[in-house]
């Protein structure tokens, strides 16, 4: 039997590397797979930075926070320099 | 308010509904700016033992990377906690609540109201800060505008 296929709908789900899906932004406790509560579209326009520390955060929030005098660079969750781990 | 700051706010509002840390209780919110929570110390602390303590908060544009401003307050049956930290008009003296200091964007009303909890059960002398009468005297300027010294790390 021969199957022509006329048309299929393709789905696909997403989600940053070396998070999972209920992991949230501590900042502003929307999940990483979600936008920063200042974007409308999630993904590559509101991204993730990963620290040298180990912790994530949504750019666009952790970038209000370093750039705050009051931050003095450091990491919210653990107080360390924050350095923007660019990957392996 | 900021579409950032009432988000957040609103996230932490759906968490409380789900429950909160023991000894810390949601009073009521009038408007998003601004909470009162109620805190209980859990241990026999006798300063503090099966006594309820209001506070205060008020959210600025920029919660969370700006401290929210947290104070307790007198109501029935709520008086101001005796602490060598806590002014008897209700202002707290407290490095995490000090943009600048200890706040950190990941700290949340509840956190907020777990460390202050910490605060009293640690504590074992029922005094007020030096100053207080003249410091109290002083009132009616923001919470904010005050710099507070850090020099104790042991309370």
């Amino acid at each position: 039997m021969k199957v022509k296929i006329k048309k299929y709908t393709a789905v696909a789900t997403w989600r940053w590397e070396n998070s999972t899906s209920d992991d949230v932004c501590g900042i502003c406790r929307v999940q990483f797979d979600g936008t920063c509560p200042n974007c409308r579209f999630p993904g590559d326009d509101c991204p993730l930075l990963n620290g040298k520390c180990g912790h994530s955060f949504h750019l666009h929030c952790v970038n209000d926070w370093i750039q705050t005098e009051s931050s003095r660079g450091l990491c919210p969750m653990c107080r360390q320099k924050f350095e923007f781990d660019s990957g392996p | 308010m900021s579409t950032f700051a009432a988000k957040r706010l609103q996230k932490e509002m759906a968490k409380i509904h789900q429950g909160l840390a023991p000894g810390i209780f949601f009073v009521n919110s009038p408007n998003l700016q601004h909470w009162q929570m109620d805190i209980q110390v859990l241990d026999s602390n006798p300063l503090y033992a099966g006594k309820t303590f209001r506070l205060n908060f008020r959210f600025s544009n920029n919660y969370p990377i700006e401290a929210p401003e947290v104070t307790f307050i007198r109501a029935p049956d709520r008086e101001i906690p005796m602490h060598p930290h806590i002014y008897s008009n209700g202002i707290i003296c407290l490095d995490l609540l000090s943009s600048g200091n200890g706040w950190s964007p990941v700290q949340s009303v509840e956190s907020v109201c777990m460390s202050i909890q910490s605060m009293l059960t640690g504590n074992t002398k029922n005094e007020r800060p030096e100053g207080d009468e003249a410091f109290v005297l002083r009132e009616g300027r923001s919470v904010r505008d005050i710099r507070f010294v850090y020099d104790d790390p042991t309370v």
